[in-house]
């Protein structure tokens, strides 16, 4: 339980509550909602050999790969789909085994994040049996069911060391307030053994209970507001994808792990010292408002993925 | 109305969203997962023609029956999302699977064997990794939980390399099972596993539409206007058993595929196609 009436701290400091070696659930999905900020500055702080599990994932998973951030990777995808296909620093990775890959399945992390928060030992599932995730997941046991005879699979309770959440708002007691698809966060606050969390805004307790609570206070250990914390993944309403941003990002992990360091971490990560600088590096409130005015028109939405 | 009389043709992936379209039951709960535009674009197809009563769930957002205001390359994208009538959470989309209430699911991979089992984890051996594909997200599970399942690959069609050698997308052996079809890898039928649903029953592809026999085997059932069986047995790692009824497979009206071009404005689906696949035209009858 964490029950702090004020939960508010800095970027610096809420990051260090992952430590090296832990198991790490980062919130969001895909290109949508991504605890970016926090992650560039886990890069900055050095912290390694981390176990990534999640479902499915794209620039945040292949980024703290290119970093040399990660020991094991048990996500269920990792890509940018028909965006820029596979995430090259990920592949890269998994490749020459500096990540070691588990592979995990949607239904099977849901499923394992509820036996954690259910407080049980396992969850039983029908699928997987059949394929070779159980070889990459020698934990995971079959059995035959007592009631029908059936041969089930058990997944077994899995309770993360730490969920890292971008959300748009939290009050200082650390209500957070999610808009749009939650994707698994509320799981992994629920089962994971800390919440951290960057908020677009802190707002008080009245305005974000009106607003809904998404994830209670206590089950989140400290939060940070940090505006545009998810770019250049999209924090709708507020804005939208960086498109262009992710394709210079692309580029450069395309011709090989020093060119991405040079031309992606040394610039947007190593030199910027804080979240303000990173965001004065990408273009500062003129790059912003162009993604911020998604709504302005059709044309302007549609522009941002051309 | 003018625009419709304009269409006289229709793309190669105008005909495989159609073609998925037509798979899609009407009055089932189906899921269109992520990474698939032609499928995304399949069943908004269906939902307008002939599944009004589909419950279409969007993939990555949850979102039921969405209008999305284009089709975007990232699918967890309010643009895709827009105007739900509800939405589920990811658990309660999986537990509708696994509960039986998923009806139908489209899944593909950089491998499909001849028994429906795919590949979208990794090329190699359990010591060496020759390439790291992105994942199979939830589809390991709804594979065996899906009532039904709709496979789509549009890169069937293999190219020799200097060697002679191919490397075939509907292939003897997948690398790593990430997705069940009919039978194990062994050969063991799909009917001694206690999954909840019937696996997979179509295959469309760039090359033709397939369907699966008593064996659980794959089986060409439809050519398109110019493809034919001996290409498509070139392509096919295995052999094809052929349909005795083979035809060649329907193209849509001039109002699907008008309503195609206006969902997709930028053209996303045909990011799945190979740049000479992108070139192929349909004449449609009537026009």
């Amino acid at each position: 339980m964490y029950t702090q009436n004020d939960k508010r701290c800095s970027l610096t400091e809420l990051v260090a509550h992952i430590q090296n070696g832990d198991c790490l659930a980062i919130g969001g999905g895909l290109s949508w909602r991504e605890p970016m900020a926090a992650l560039r500055e886990l890069i900055r702080q050095n912290i390694k050999d981390l176990k990534l599990v999640g479902s499915a994932h794209g620039i945040d998973v292949d980024l703290l790969c290119g970093a040399g951030s990660v020991a094991v990777s048990a996500e269920s995808y990792v890509g940018f789909e028909q965006d820029f296909g596979m995430a090259l620093n990920y592949r890269r990775a998994c490749e020459t085994g500096a990540v070691k890959v588990e592979d995990n399945c949607c239904y099977s992390l849901v499923q394992q994040l509820r036996a954690a928060i259910q407080g049980l030992p396992f969850m039983p599932i029908r699928s997987v049996q059949g394929t070779n995730f159980l070889k990459l997941h020698p934990e995971f046991k079959t059995m035959t069911c007592p009631f029908t005879g059936e041969q089930l699979v058990l997944v077994p309770a899995l309770k993360p060391d730490v969920a890292l959440i971008h959300a748009h708002y939290a009050d200082e007691h650390g209500n957070l307030h999610i808009e749009g698809p939650p994707v698994a966060d509320i799981l992994f606050a629920k089962a994971s053994k800390k919440v951290i969390a960057t908020v677009e805004a802190l707002i008080p307790h009245d305005e974000l209970a009106k607003k809904g609570v998404t994830i209670p206070y206590f089950y989140v250990t400290a939060i940070c507001e940090t505006p545009y914390g998810a770019h250049p993944t999209s924090c709708y309403p507020r804005y939208a994808y960086d498109r262009e941003h992710t394709a210079s990002y692309y580029q450069a992990a395309k011709h090989g792990l020093d060119s991405f360091n040079q031309n992606y971490l040394t610039p947007f990560v190593h030199d910027c010292k804080d979240h303000d600088a990173y965001l004065l590096a990408i273009g500062g409130k003129a790059r912003l408002t162009i993604l911020e005015q998604w709504d302005q028109s059709m044309e302007k939405w549609m522009q941002l993925y051309e | 109305m003018n625009n419709i009389n304009k269409i006289q043709t229709c793309t190669l992936g105008e005909l495989m969203i159609y073609q998925i379209a037509l798979s899609i039951e009407d009055g089932i709960l189906a899921f269109h997962g992520f990474g698939s535009p032609l499928v995304q674009l399949a069943l908004h197809l269906a939902k307008r023609n002939h599944a009004p009563n589909l419950v279409l769930v969007a993939g990555a957002t949850y979102g039921i029956n969405p209008s999305p205001a284009f089709l975007t390359p990232t699918t967890n994208d309010f643009a895709m999302n827009r105007d739900a009538e509800c939405h589920l959470t990811i658990e309660e989309l999986f537990d509708l699977a696994a509960s039986g209430r998923l009806g139908r699911m489209f899944l593909s991979g950089l491998q499909i064997d001849r028994w429906g089992n795919m590949n979208v984890t990794r090329l190699g051996n359990d010591e060496r990794i020759s390439l790291k594909l992105p994942g199979g997200g939830g589809g390991c599970n709804l594979s065996a939980d899906a009532g039904h399942v709709t496979i789509w690959t549009a890169a069937h069609r293999t190219h020799a390399d200097e060697h002679g050698r191919r490397r075939y997308r509907l292939a003897n052996h997948c690398d790593f099972i990430t997705s069940v079809g009919h039978r194990t890898a062994e050969g063991l039928p799909r009917a001694g596993m206690p999954y909840r649903g019937a696996g997979p029953d179509c295959i469309v592809t760039d090359l033709g539409i397939f369907g699966f026999d008593q064996e659980g085997h794959v089986q060409l059932h439809a050519l398109y206007p110019d493809t034919s069986v001996e290409l498509i047995a070139e392509s096919t790692e295995f052999d094809l058993p052929v349909a005795a009824n083979l035809s060649t497979a329907a193209l849509p009206e001039p109002e699907m595929v008008e309503f195609i071009r206006r969902l997709d404005p930028l053209k996303i689906h045909e990011r799945e196609l190979s740049p000479a696949d992108r070139g192929r035209f349909f004449q449609l009858s009537g026009a």
